[in-house]
């Protein structure tokens, strides 16, 4: 059973909130947390755990063999991202930044090795334990490398692997095909926002998102007195989606996270907001064990 | 010239500093600004954009479709896609819309021919306007579930280059989106600089260093701007790692009320709340900017 926290926009907290979550339902059910937000992963930070584990991924990336290549360019025809751009005889050559590591010019390339399985270093997975009684699977993309969707497959799969009762993942900002890949699967998608014109607007397409998956959605108001909570309801109520929480802008919070120790485990009022969306989770998936 | 400004993380503040810093130059400097995060754009709602004067689709994204009819489902599509795209629904084999990275090897290794056909689809719009202030904007939105593309990106820099050419400006200020992505990548690429944005806190530090790493990939001065410098008062790692890396810091915002407040109306903040502790900050940097950068 997989669940997926998610915001439209960067820095509404959504990290802060998946991992404050995280830690209210483990009284509930055997968890792993997996930060799929590739391109900035932060879930161990704020745990305050160093990532251990480490697993590279590598794509396939082609080395051309050019004693056997007859220059035929059909691996240029058929790359769709254009990463390979041949001479005036037909000589390919790869432009390794391009590159996806479909595999896509193997597959047509008419010359057995004349295309050679190379491998490119994408980004790597974790595996780490935190001091919460759940592991965090971490995928973190390399810099100078721009495609996260491979990094968020594998951690993913990584997370799937350790067949927890539930898989709670952390998703980038944005709407884009890797947040979905992230969210796929789930179960329920806990979206946090703020009320703020700039959050009720990215707020909204992420319960766009949501709707064309078909995924259930709750809306966690973060901040929510920066703004005007009653548009947030208005928005989700379009969707379907149900305001569950509200959060106000709190010191707490700031010094809780400045303090790198999760809010929910300190005797702050806000502590009881997270088991309070906690609760509203275990009862939305029917309970734990 | 062209400069970027960049974070790694989001929610540090980049297009609320970006918004101001386009108010305070617009008077003495001719530019076109450029909203490179596709995914989530804002500095149209920070700049009180309220219409486009032009839309431009943007086709390009591609993805797999199969014909359940002469599917023999053999599975191999499935086995071979590199991103799981494929799953199979009610015992039909079906490309998954929103996560097809339209590479087409499910087309190439399907052994029915013409069962998998990849089709263009729409993968969102590039649009501009010129704003109240005067200066052009160039923005883009991604639609929901496309790969996260910096064509789209490199389709608005394009765009930006043909303005400043009709228009005689001298310089293009592009706010990037947030990580390191490809999105990002193609921000930076071809710049002349980046300004990086980030927060005292070890998640924004963290994120910050490797928006870094892609600059100096491309071998570009970088400088630095603190937002929410009062923040965190014991963390001083972020300081020191920009004066360690020799990357000149061009100011410290202090965390003040004054900035949400202005999010929530729509305007820069150096232009509603120009007494506020931040605005002065601002107008320190964007000094500096003038002497050390646009000289
Ligand atoms: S692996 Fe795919 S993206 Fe890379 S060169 Fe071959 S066809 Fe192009
Ligand atoms: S498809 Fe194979 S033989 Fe043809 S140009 Fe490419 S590498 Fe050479
Ligand atoms: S086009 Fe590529 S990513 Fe899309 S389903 Fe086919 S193999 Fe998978
Ligand atoms: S490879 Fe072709 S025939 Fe086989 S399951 Fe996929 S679409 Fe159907």
């Amino acid at each position: 059973m997989q669940i997926a926290v998610s915001g439209g926009k960067g820095g509404t907290g959504k990290s802060t909130i998946a991992i404050n979550l995280a830690i209210a339902l483990r009284e509930h059910y055997d968890l792993v947390l997996a930060d799929l937000d590739v391109e900035a992963p932060n879930d161990h930070l704020l745990l305050g755990v160093e990532l251990a584990n480490e697993e590279p991924v590598e794509l396939f990336m082609p080395r051309f063999d050019y004693q056997k290549c007859t220059r035929c360019r059909k691996c240029a025809e058929v790359c769709e991202e254009h990463a390979i751009i041949t001479m005036r005889d037909g000589t390919p050559f790869l432009m390794p930044n391009l590159c996806s590591g479909c595999a896509a010019c193997e597959i047509v390339c008419p010359v057995p090795g004349a295309i050679l399985p190379g491998k490119k270093l994408m980004g790597h997975t974790y595996l780490t334990e935190t001091p919460y009684g759940f592991p965090l699977v971490t995928g973190r993309l390399l810099e100078g490398e721009e495609r996260a969707m491979p990094i968020v497959s594998r951690a993913k799969k990584r997370a799937q692997g350790l067949e927890k009762e539930l898989l709670m993942v952390d998703t980038a900002a944005g709407t884009s095909n890797t947040v979905s890949k992230a969210l796929e699967d789930s179960r329920l998608i806990i979206a946090v926002t703020e009320p703020t014109p700039l959050g009720i607007h990215d707020g909204e397409l992420i319960l766009r998102l949501a709707k064309l998956m078909e995924v259930p959605a709750m809306v966690v108001v973060n901040r929510s007195d920066l703004g005007d909570v009653a548009k947030v309801r208005e928005i989700a109520e379009k969707y379907g989606a149900e305001v569950i929480a509200e959060i106000p802008y709190s010191e707490n919070i700031i010094r809780s996270y400045v303090e790198g120790k999760p809010i929910v485990l300190t005797d702050y009022p806000e502590a009881g907001l997270f088991r309070e969306i906690a609760s509203r989770v275990v009862e939305f998936l029917g309970g734990g064990e | 010239m062209q400069l970027v400004i960049a974070s790694g993380k989001g929610g540090v503040g980049k297009s609320t500093v970006t918004a101001s810093l386009l108010y305070l130059l617009k008077d003495e400097y001719r530019f076109v600004a450029v909203d490179a995060d596709a995914d989530a754009p804002n500095l149209d709602l920070l700049l009180g954009v309220e219409r486009w004067e032009e839309e431009r689709e943007l086709v390009g994204a591609k993805v797999a479709r199969i014909n359940t009819e002469s599917c023999i489902r053999c599975g191999i599509c499935q086995e071979r896609c590199p991103y799981d795209c494929i799953k199979v629904i009610d015992g039909d084999y079906v490309v998954s819309e929103l996560t097809c990275e339209g590479c087409n090897v499910c087309g190439l290794v399907c052994p029915v021919p013409g069962t998998i056909s990849l089709d263009e689809v729409r993968s969102g719009v590039v649009r501009k306007t010129t704003t109240r202030y005067g200066f052009p904007l160039i923005s883009a939105q991604l639609d929901v579930g496309r790969p996260n593309s910096g064509k789209l990106v490199t389709e608005e820099k394009e765009w930006a280059k043909k303005l400043m050419g009709e228009l005689g400006l001298k310089h293009m200020v592009v706010d990037s989106a947030a990580g390191i992505g490809c999105q990002v990548i193609a921000s930076i690429g071809g710049a002349d600089l980046t300004i990086l944005v980030a927060e005292p806190t070890p998640a924004s530090l963290s994120d910050v260093q490797r928006a870094y790493k892609v600059v100096q990939h491309f071998r570009q001065p970088a400088y630095l701007i603190i937002n929410k410098a009062d923040f965190n008062p014991g963390f001083t790692a972020l300081r020191e790692w920009a004066e360690a890396e020799g990357i000149p810091i061009l100011g410290e915002i202090p965390y003040d009320r004054a900035i949400p407040r202005s999010m929530s109306m729509l305007k820069p903040f150096v232009e509603a709340f120009p007494d506020s502790k931040a605005a002065d900050a601002m107008r320190e940097i964007a000094e500096r900017i003038r002497e050390e950068i646009l000289k």
